[in-house]
């Protein structure tokens, strides 16, 4: 694995003979981003589509847990938080569609339960906040390099998930009743897709932490919602602001010295600006 | 038709559902023929959309569902199409006429474009709905009229056996209304499947439906049209103050008015 990540990144010194691009731990970061906001923005489009921005908000908050969980026993955070997303994505599945409560009814439940189970973890566990804080607010800057071939890993596992099951996804989000009489299964197409959510929030922490991870997810697909009309312009439009914004705002951070989760987040919602802008203007047909 | 006239394409016989400890129907026994409009009648909240939903094998049932598919249908399971009363929607969801056939209609994810076959086949079933021009229109934009037209066109593309409509009429204007009900009595004369409509427009029940089966959690009555609407039976469906009277403007159709005191 070591050669092929080493000739990525001679690659990147070719394309990008920029100071901001030279040390080892910006390339990581650069990398980092563009493996996972592109990939969370591609699945933002659906689960915009199907209202689950909260859904997407409560993974997130279980990796707080799932952290918490593997210093508890001695496992590595980043791989605890990994599965104990995965878990929660499938339980809040299977208990929506089981119960008369609403959907976000149930998410409520488990984010409190959930982020409640992390709190009295670390109060046990003295010396565990700054481990946290990594996950919090995100450090793309000290991603491993396991870590990146990870998210890269998930990056195909996305787009292979997205091309056999995008409209499927989409039908379900349309009508539930219409997209089973076309032969859409509902419980797998629900429980895949949440899991694909789930392991892509996970992998985001650590480009923007826990408190903006869902920002990945949901900004890009509504920034496309103001410029796109049809279901193929919306997907790109997506993952191109999740693209540009997520390199744009790397290098900002390292010019302006600020955190690079952040900027990456400011850069995207400046994306979503322009586009409302050019929405307002643009002339109603 | 000979042969088919009497042919069940849907037998239901002591259909119970029951949703948290209350049952929402009991006991129904129903029969939708083949070739016929079936329309399926009663008050708000009497388990109309249950009834739909338990023959889309949606909703746990006691009881049986049936279908008897006509041989001229070809072997096979029965296909059934159904047409939703509304998409909950939001205006500016980013999928058009033409993206939500692709959905249904090819395989190529729907994000690297319509397949040319795609294209053709919503071309021509929204032309048989009169509504081609509206291929590229963002779905979430369409009037409620335009896209039952639009539903309606791609329940239709898959030739079914049986059809079913829920409220097909709610929340368009008269003239869409008018336009609706003439494609459908249209298209049900060449296409021989049988349709089964829930209304609680009376006007539009007597004017296009053969059949009836009236409903309030449990069967109040079935039969022909003109042998079931009653006086009896509408009260024994919506209650004593519910009458059918004729409004002079319209052309002899009844429509069905309740005066409160529920």
């Amino acid at each position: 694995m070591e050669p092929i990540l080493s000739a990525v990144f001679a690659l990147m010194d070719r394309l990008l003979p920029f100071a901001f691009a030279e040390p080892a731990f910006m390339k990581r970061a650069l990398l980092a981003l563009l493996l996972t906001a592109p990939a969370a923005a591609a699945l933002g489009v659906p689960l915009v589509q199907h209202r689950m921005a909260f859904f997407s908000d409560a993974i997130g908050h279980s990796a707080f847990t799932g952290v918490a969980l593997g210093v508890l026993l001695g496992v590595s955070p980043s791989w605890t938080m990994v599965a104990f997303g995965a878990i929660v994505a499938v339980a809040i599945t299977l208990v929506k569609g089981r119960t008369e409560l609403s959907s976000d009814t149930v998410i409520g439940v488990f984010f409190s339960t959930v982020v409640a189970l992390g709190i009295a973890i670390i109060s046990r566990e003295k010396g565990l906040t700054r481990n946290l804080q990594a996950f919090l607010y995100g450090d793309p800057l000290a991603v491993t390099d396991a870590e990146l071939l990870w998210m890269a890993a998930l990056f195909l596992l996305v787009c292979a998930y997205l091309a056999l099951l995008y409209n499927r996804i989409l039908l379900l989000g349309i009508h539930e009743g219409f997209a089973r009489t076309k032969g859409v299964r509902v419980p797998a197409v629900e429980i895949s897709f949440a899991l694909v959510v789930a392991l892509v929030v996970t992998a985001a922490i650590h480009a923007v932490g826990i408190l903006l991870v869902t920002a990945l997810l949901v900004i890009p697909a509504a920034a496309a919602r103001n410029v796109a009309r049809g279901a193929a312009s919306a997907l790109w439009v997506s993952v191109g602001v999740a693209a540009l914004s997520g390199f744009a705002g790397i290098v900002a951070s390292w010019y302006l010295d600020t955190a690079t989760g952040a900027t990456v987040v400011l850069a995207t919602a400046a994306c979503f600006a322009v586009t409302a802008l050019y929405r307002v203007t643009r002339p109603r047909e | 038709m000979t042969g088919s006239e009497h042919l069940h394409t849907l037998e239901i016989r002591n259909l119970t559902v029951r949703k948290g400890g209350v049952e929402i129907l009991s006991g129904i026994d129903a029969d939708i023929r083949c070739g016929e409009v079936t329309a399926l009648v009663g008050p708000n909240g009497a388990g109309k959309t249950t009834l739909l939903l338990a023959i889309l094998g949606q909703v746990p049932y006691t009881g049986t569902i049936r279908f008897c598919r006509a041989a001229e249908h070809g072997q096979g399971a029965p296909r059934i199409g159904y047409v939703p009363q509304r998409l909950p929607l939001d205006p500016d969801v980013p999928i058009t006429v033409l993206d939500f056939f692709a959905l249904s209609a090819q395989r190529r994810p729907v994000f690297l474009g319509a397949s040319r076959r795609t294209r053709e086949i919503a071309l021509e079933s929204l032309e048989r709905a009169g509504v081609a021009h509206l291929l590229q229109r963002p779905l979430g934009r369409l009037s409620g009229g335009e896209l039952q037209r639009v539903l309606f066109a791609l329940a239709l593309r898959d030739a079914p056996d049986i059809l079913l409509l829920d409220e097909p009429v709610s929340g368009v204007d008269v003239e869409g209304e008018e336009l609706f009900c003439d494609f459908l009595s249209e298209v049900h004369r060449d296409a021989r499947f049988s349709l089964l409509l829930v209304s609680h427009d009376l006007s539009v029940v007597t004017r296009h439906a053969g059949q009836v089966i009236c409903l309030n959690h449990r069967l109040v009555c079935s039969g022909a049209t003109t042998e079931v609407l009653t006086p009896e039976n509408l009260a024994a469906m919506y209650g004593t103050d519910a009458h059918l009277f004729r409004h002079s403007h319209a052309d002899g159709h009844g429509h069905l008015h309740d005066d409160g005191k529920r």
